[in-house]
């Protein structure tokens, strides 16, 4: 990982495990090819990164969530450091269990086989995106890792620890018109991201439309001039959504390839 | 009830304008930082004002309380100020030498700011608050800057926070920032960075936006400008948007202290595009080391305007009557609120008064209210103090407070209260 504007690896461990691939628990629910694929497996696959997060994937009879702590799991994965699990995000690295050898063919055949599917759909290419139910559904999960990335770059990111701290408690709805709705929740300028409806936010900022969403996750339209047009709604506490569009600008950093 | 305002051509503009124009219309004056809410009550563009007016290019009239962010002071084409810029235009604006109009200016400004010994002239407030911070620097050859959170000093770098786009970390290396109020705090810091403290630069009361505004303690600038003396730091005021509507003296004369350097804009010249940083005595000889300077910044046509808008705010002793007309504006928007339950909280200068409906912690029902006034012709701001000029009539008070009136009417209806 380069330091190139300030990022740095452990913010991208974070962002790989909660944002990518906490993705998952999306895709099963959305992609039926993912969700079969799944269907007959009951497991849990644990994440331990050294200085970094851990975390467990549950899978259970065509579900995946997304759990804390790398403790209660059938397979363990460990990685010495943040890079190294980068690396298993990159295709660079291969892991090796301590825990759950027998359990290594779901690793290398249908985990393997659902991230394949997660990244097809994350890193959509134009022709698969001429396909409407594709789009929709490339855009709704690229919002969920978006959405997942603001807390993981607020919470680790040291210049978007600086958002982080102008913010104050409360809930804001990040949602796109008809379709995904999130919470990112902040408590004492840490930052948790729901991906649910929240009742009560503090503040929103909605886009219009999926092609809206997706053109300003592609960086092809500008979110400022987006507000004047009416295709970004915002209102409530501006200030949290002023500082969580900071982060926002950082998670491109990140993701982009 | 009346009628609500049509843009139909502001978005036909901003349609063109975006094309062309980064974000259509970027900064304050934009839909994004202006924080329109919802969009489609607020104008994007004016064809022309007068006054306390200003007209979209719909044909909309609006009583504005923004003032352009400030400047109009007077109102909009006051003919004393217009006749003194045209007369001078006549002679000479941008010329190679420049005119004496400058000397004029800067002797009015020393003999009418408390804390002047000399004046020296830019264009915008960010021109003289960045020329401060600099003049501080090479005043006492230290680093460290202290701000008071929730400040606006402008929009360089180093006014700027590490997180904002275009920002480096090197830009903020030496901000530091104390909580607005907390003598105690900002000693501590003095303490922790003995002898590298450049400058205390601050507005003179808190006018942050989002918030409620803040008046200091009693006492806090006297200590503060004791411990500025004490070790030496340079105080920088930066009056830019309070300046000559509080006290014509410097708003440090207002509460009692004395700045050593002053920055002023926005009702300096009624609309005309000048700044001025004004200081003390010992600071001069250092500010004439500075290498600063700009193409625009000795014209003289500015330079006519801000005399005579001056001398019309010295005649007609300017803050007295625009805080007793934002006086009479504050309470009776008081009064119409409780009329409909709904407690709005005015709060800093009322001739720079900053609005919220505290029913509401999400700031919903405020932006709401904003928005159905905005749309009967008032121009008020979601969460930016607001300003008030001199053209603004009891008539206009009136009228404004009726509008009032009838958009918390709108809103209750919308929101019914609790029983």
């Amino acid at each position: 990982m380069t330091e190139l504007h300030n990022t740095d690896a452990v913010t991208m461990a974070y962002i790989n495990m909660y944002a990518v691939l906490g993705t998952l628990e999306n895709l099963c629910q959305l992609v039926p090819e993912a969700k079969e694929l799944i269907a007959g497996e009951r497991i849990r696959v644990g994440f331990a990164v050294k200085g970094g997060p851990k975390a467990t994937l549950v899978f259970d009879g065509g579900s995946c969530t997304c759990e804390e702590g790398a403790e209660d799991c059938d397979i363990r994965l460990p990685f010495s450091g943040p890079e190294k699990f980068n690396g298993l995000i990159d295709g660079t690295v291969t892991p090796i269990p301590s825990k759950g050898i027998t359990k290594i063919p779901f690793l290398l055949k249908k985990f393997t086989k659902l991230t394949d599917i997660l990244a097809k759909y994350l890193k959509a290419t134009k022709e698969d995106l001429k396909d409407p139910d594709f789009y929709e559904k490339s855009t709704t999960l690229m919002f969920y890792t978006i959405a997942s990335a603001i807390s993981q770059i607020g919470n680790h990111d040291r210049v978007s620890e600086v958002s982080a701290g102008y913010m104050v408690d409360g809930i804001i709805r990040l949602s796109i018109a008809g379709g995904p709705s999130a919470g990112i929740c902040v408590k004492n300028h840490r930052l948790k991201t729901v991906k649910r409806t929240p009742k009560a936010p503090m503040a929103y900022m909605e886009f219009a439309d999926v092609t809206t969403a997706r053109d300003l996750f592609d960086g092809n339209v500008n979110s400022v001039a987006c507000i004047g047009t009416g295709k970004i709604r915002m209102g409530g506490m501006i200030s949290l959504i002023d500082n969580m569009n900071r982060i926002l600008d950082r998670v491109g950093l990140y993701l982009a390839d | 009830m009346r009628a609500l305002n049509v843009y139909t051509k502001s978005r036909e503009q901003f349609a063109r304008a975006e094309k062309v124009i980064p974000s259509g219309v970027y900064g304050h004056l934009g839909p994004a930082e202006g924080c329109f809410i919802p969009v489609e009550a607020f104008p994007f563009f004016s064809e022309r004002a007068s006054g306390t007016y200003f007209w979209d290019v719909d044909g909309n009239r609006f009583i504005d309380y923004m003032c352009a962010f400030g400047p109009n002071v007077l109102g909009y084409n006051d003919p004393d100020v217009d006749e003194a810029a045209r007369k001078q235009a006549e002679l000479g604006n941008c010329v190679t030498s420049p005119s004496t109009r400058m000397i004029d200016f800067a002797e009015l400004l020393v003999d009418t700011v408390h804390t002047a010994d000399w004046a020296f002239f830019a264009k915008n407030g960010n021109d003289v608050t960045t020329m401060a911070v600099m003049a501080a620097r090479a005043y006492n050859h230290r680093k460290k800057i202290v701000f008071f959170k929730g400040y606006y000093h402008g929009i360089s770098p180093w006014t700027q926070k590490m997180d904002y786009p275009g920002i480096l970390e090197e830009d903020v290396r030496h901000n530091i920032y104390v909580d607005w109020n907390d003598f105690e705090g900002l000693a501590k810091v003095f303490e922790e960075n003995r002898g590298q403290i450049a400058a205390v630069i601050s507005q003179p009361y808190m006018h942050g936006n989002f918030a409620d505004n803040e008046f200091p303690k009693e006492g806090f600038w006297q200590k503060v400008r004791k411990l500025c003396t004490e070790t030496n730091t340079v105080l920088v005021i930066d009056d830019v948007r309070a300046g000559f509507r509080m006290d014509l003296a410097g708003s440090d004369h207002y509460f009692g202290f004395e700045a050593d350097l002053i920055c002023f804009c926005k009702a300096l010249a009624n609309g005309y595009n000048v700044s001025a940083l004004c200081g003390k005595d010992f600071l001069k000889n250092t500010v004439s080391s500075l290498s600063y300077t700009g193409s625009y910044w000795l014209s003289a046509v500015p330079f006519a305007a801000g005399i005579a808008c001056i001398e019309k705010m010295k005649r007609l002793d300017m803050p007295k009557i625009l805080i007793e007309k934002g006086a009479r504006l504050k309470d009776g928007l008081i009064e119409k609120a409780e009329k409909f339950g709904f407690d709005l909280r005015v709060s800093g200068m009322p001739s720079l008064f900053y609005l919220r409906i505290a029913d509401d912690p999400t700031l919903m029902l405020h932006q709401e209210w904003v928005a159905e006034c905005v749309k009967r012709g008032v121009f008020f701001t979601n969460h930016h103090n607001h300003f008030i000029n001199a053209a603004l009539s009891d008539e206009d008070i009136a009228e404004t407070l009726a509008v009032a009136e009838e958009a918390f009417e709108v809103v209750r209806k919308r929101h019914p209260k609790e029983v």
